[in-house]
């Protein structure tokens, strides 16, 4: 066999997952082409700007559940983290905390609802499935009954900030003494997400927790055999995850400037289909954070368009259905040849 | 490096070493010990407990009864960052190879090389990769490929240049020939005495008696998860090591045979 012969094999099969991310950025290109032919004004910078904020959010719970994903795990309980850290925000700043130690309490939180599902998994030996829709029913039970299911509001502007505020926003004021915004300005969120983005991808493909997290989802007991710690580096994936959902629950409630214990319900659902569209297995040991963020803008554009195009949400639900059939099914095709 | 007579502390020793999962006793009261330079043959039929006996000390498994000392102090072993941190390096008969990654980030898996910043140093890893893949097989090309991607015997040789890569001072090699082409097999052997020669002490676990006769010092047999006899290598013959791998006895008429 020549060389030239076995280089052109390896820049093939190397090509895998640069295929299946090229794949589905054409798919979002596809989709964004189609939808501004549907409706006009989604091809705006007005839209655009809110597609990124709609976004943010499952952005944000995809970088974590892909880093649960490829230990071979799932964590099902982000979408109710999510609203217990907002609500445990919302009722330190009501009792007297400022707003950004509140946030980072609600953060905190989320981040012990994941430690508590890396312990369960790891030390009780409970599947990552069961553990985790544990601490989903555990987490919502407790937001709603912390607030007697009643949003909380009136938690000032400040409160507000994260989620409204934006970079570089330009308004003009006109003769007529109303305002004209030039420019909306690059949301808080949507920065936010691209660092957490950054910080991720980083930490997968640069540093030492991350190498451990490819190796214990590739084959868990080598992982354990090579001196890899394999109880921590679970507990730090599911940490890492229960953080996010607590970040992204901050950017939620921001937005909406009311704490809202019922948000967020099947939010893990959009976070997991983010995760596989992008080309992470559920197998374990397969996954990118920048695949992950293709696949939560493929929902968010998916979801934005159709509601523009005035698809209802149930039809939409299907559509995001079929969505995720196909791209598993297109990745498992592509791996067999 | 050890050209005085081997001292009198064993590099390792293993005593009254058992293992049970449930009613089934995998191994049954065994002791076994290895000297600095000395290669001694773990021997037995499949499932007679080789495996678990060597798990046992490479820290990946943990006895039901029994002790172990290292270099004369008494040690346990819970996990195999335990048995590393007293020289114990292993070749696993599974290989233990993450399959995903590539060849320079299972040799040093766990063990990664940083930058000062504690960033991955993936340039210095593969190249140090390279060179001790290199020294075992010269062929070794494709090393960005994931292991899985990989042919037995290179996948093999992967595990080899792990164990031996990091200094160990007590080698095992459960069966780290089993997928290897016979020019391969003939350079684990170089390398097998080569690391005796350095002092290192090798546990060796092989079913192919050529090997056994050409390298190892000691055997020890293995039946039923049972030590059925511990021999200097001159004092047996092929067929009385068969005959203590299936029967669990030596042949009625033996007598230390001194050298043939
Ligand atoms: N993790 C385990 N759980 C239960 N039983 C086990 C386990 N590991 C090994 N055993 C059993 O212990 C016995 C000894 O197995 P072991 O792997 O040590 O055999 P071996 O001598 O290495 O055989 P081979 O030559 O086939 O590799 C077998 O009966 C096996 O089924
Ligand atoms: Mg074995």
């Amino acid at each position: 066999m020549s060389d030239v012969q076995a280089s052109r094999s390896r820049r093939l099969r190397l090509g895998g997952a640069s295929l299946h991310k090229l794949s589905a950025v054409a798919t979002l290109v596809l989709l964004i082409v189609a939808f501004s032919f549907t409706s006009p004004a989604f091809f705006s910078v007005n839209n655009g700007l809110t597609v990124l904020l709609q976004t943010a959010v499952i952005g944000l719970l995809a970088i974590g559940m892909t880093m649960v994903i490829i230990t071979g795990g799932i964590d099902l309980s982000v979408g109710s983290v999510l609203a217990l850290s907002g609500v445990v925000t919302g009722l330190a700043i009501k009792a007297g905390m400022p707003v950004i130690p509140g946030m980072g309490l609600g953060i905190v939180t989320g981040a012990a609802c994941g430690a508590i599902n890396g312990l369960i998994i790891t030390k009780m030996r409970i599947t990552p499935f069961v553990a985790t829709l544990g601490m989903m029913m555990i987490a919502r039970g407790l937001a709603l009954q912390l607030t007697g299911a009643a949003p909380i509001s009136r938690l000032g502007d400040s409160f507000g900030q994260l989620g409204n505020g934006s970079f570089f926003r330009v308004v003009e004021m006109q003769a007529n003494g109303f305002p004209k915004v030039i420019f909306p300005g690059i949301p808080y969120p949507a920065v936010l997400l691209l660092v957490v983005a950054l910080l991720g991808a980083y930490i997968l493909s640069r540093r030492q927790i991350g190498r451990h997290i490819l190796s214990v989802g590739s084959h868990e007991e080598a992982a354990r055999l090579s001196g890899v710690n394999v109880t921590r580096t679970k507990v730090w994936a599911y940490t890492a995850s229960g953080a996010l959902a607590g970040l992204a629950g901050m950017v939620l409630m921001s937005r909406l400037v009311t704490v809202q214990p019922n948000e967020g319900v099947m939010y893990e659902l959009d976070a997991i289909a983010a995760a596989v569209i992008g080309g992470a297995s559920l197998m374990g040991g397969v996954g990118s954070i920048s695949g992950s963020m293709i696949g939560a803008f493929i929902i968010g554009v998916l979801r934005n368009g159709l509601n523009m195009a005035g698809t209802s949400a149930f039809i939409q639900q299907i559509i995001i259905g079929i969505v995720v059939i196909g791209a598993v099914y297109i990745d498992q095709i592509r791996n067999r040849n | 490096m050890f050209d005085t007579p081997a001292p009198p502390t064993p590099l390792v020793e293993m005593s009254r070493i058992s293992k049970r999962f449930g009613g089934l006793h995998a191994v049954t009261d065994v002791s076994l010990d290895l000297y600095p330079g000395e290669v001694v043959g773990v021997l037995g039929h499949n499932g007679a407990g080789k495996s678990c006996l060597m798990r046992i000390l490479s820290g990946a498994m943990t006895a039901s009864d029994g002790q172990i000392t290292v270099g004369g102090k008494p040690v346990t072993l819970n996990s195999p960052q335990d048995a590393r941190n007293c020289g114990i390096e292993t070749i696993y008969q599974t290989l233990a190879l993450a399959n995903h990654l590539d060849a320079a980030a299972n040799l040093f898996l766990g063990r990664e090389l940083k930058t000062r910043f504690g960033n991955l140093d993936d340039a210095r890893m593969f190249a140090h990769a390279q060179e001790a893949l290199r020294q075992l097989n010269p062929h070794f090309t494709n090393l960005k490929d994931p292991v899985s991607r990989l042919s037995g015997g290179q996948r093999q040789v992967i595990a080899i240049a792990r164990a031996i890569y990091f200094q160990a001072k007590v080698l095992i090699m459960d069966e780290p020939t089993a997928a290897l082409g016979p020019s391969e097999t003939a350079m684990v052997a170089d390398l097998t005495l080569r690391l005796k020669a350095e002092g290192i002490g090798i546990f060796l676990i092989s079913h192919d008696m050529h090997d056994v006769f050409d390298l190892c010092d000691r055997v020890m047999v293995m039946n039923k998860g049972r030590n059925v006899g511990s021999f200097r290598i001159e004092d047996v013959n092929k067929d009385d090591i068969l005959s203590l791998i299936i029967k669990g006895t030596l042949p009625d008429d033996w007598t230390p045979r001194g050298g043939k």
